[in-house]
């Protein structure tokens, strides 16, 4: 195993009399990095690392980059923080304008209701005044596509027909 | 000004008639829609006939002197003539308006049928 320190390195790299061996080359090479090469040098030590090692693939933090990487993740954490927060805030102010609406909506229902028995006798009234309203009184309460579109009744369906025409023309 | 609930019913029945499959329903709409005094009930009864595309209701606006296609307001019969033409099938309104060419005993009528059935041909 190689010692991996900068000062080992640069020792292996620059001092070629301890670590290297000068080889002969020939001119007429066809080595195209032969002129690129170590100048003819032969590195003898193994001072880089093998790429196939398996701790290339475990990340390390080590001084500066790891405290740059737990600070980066406090203040994440504090953005997330206030977000929960704002969250918990808008929350709050919904659950308290749902409380609101709804006691508002209770005092409403509680002012509008009337004893039972009443009730009863506004609903016969309200049915006895429909029963008792002539067709245009009927067709003034509005009358929908479908409701003429089913009707099986051709004489309700012309008589229908002609007062409403019939009001149109009046009021023109 | 007449009122917009009166105005709403009345299109909402010849609407309503329009989709009704009863046969009865086109004469209730030849009678009281196509003989009104208000251009828009006849306008409206007009479109609605053509919709059912039945030969009935077909023959009620195509070969009636005053009425759809042959209505005295250019408003009725254009609206007619539109209404025909947006038709998904117009083999019925096109027998229909071969016969009126052939054999309508008014020229006017057959004139405009003649028009009518060439602006079918081409759309």
């Amino acid at each position: 195993m190689a010692n991996l320190s900068i000062p080992s390195i640069r020792e292996r790299l620059f001092n070629t009399s301890k670590h290297e061996t000068s080889t002969q080359r020939n001119s007429n090479s066809t080595n195209p990095f032969a002129a690129s090469s170590f100048k003819g040098n032969v590195l003898t030590a193994d001072v880089f690392e093998s790429s196939n090692k398996n701790d290339n693939n475990k990340i390390n933090f080590t001084g500066k980059l790891k405290a740059s990487a737990l600070v980066g993740s406090i203040s994440g954490i504090g953005e997330k923080f206030q977000n929960m927060i704002n969250s918990v805030v808008a929350f709050g102010n919904r659950i308290k304008d749902n409380v609101v609406n709804g006691w508002n909506k209770l005092n409403n229902i509680e002012i509008s209701f009337t004893p039972a028995k009443d009730k009863a006798v506004s609903i016969y009234n309200s049915i006895k005044d429909t029963l008792g309203t002539s067709v245009t009184d009927l067709v003034s309460s509005g009358v929908s596509v479908k409701s003429v579109a089913k009707m099986e009744d051709m004489t309700a369906a012309r008589q229908l027909m002609s007062d409403s025409v019939a009001a149109w023309e009046a009021a023109a | 000004m007449v009122d917009k609930k009166i105005i709403k019913n009345v299109t909402n029945i010849i609407e309503g008639l329009g989709q009704n499959d009863n046969p009865e329903t086109i004469s209730i709409l030849e009678d009281v829609g196509t003989n009104s005094k208000i251009d828009a009930i006849r306008e409206m009864t007009s479109r609605a006939l053509v919709k059912k595309n039945m030969h009935d209701s077909l023959k009620v606006v195509i070969t009636n002197k005053g009425k759809g296609i042959n209505d005295m307001s250019t408003v009725v019969a254009m609206s007619t003539i539109n209404e025909l033409l947006s038709l998904d099938d117009k083999s019925e309104a096109m027998k229909i308006l071969e016969d009126t060419v052939e054999q309508h005993s008014d020229e006017e009528v057959r004139d405009n049928a003649r028009s009518v059935k060439a602006l079918m041909a081409l759309s």
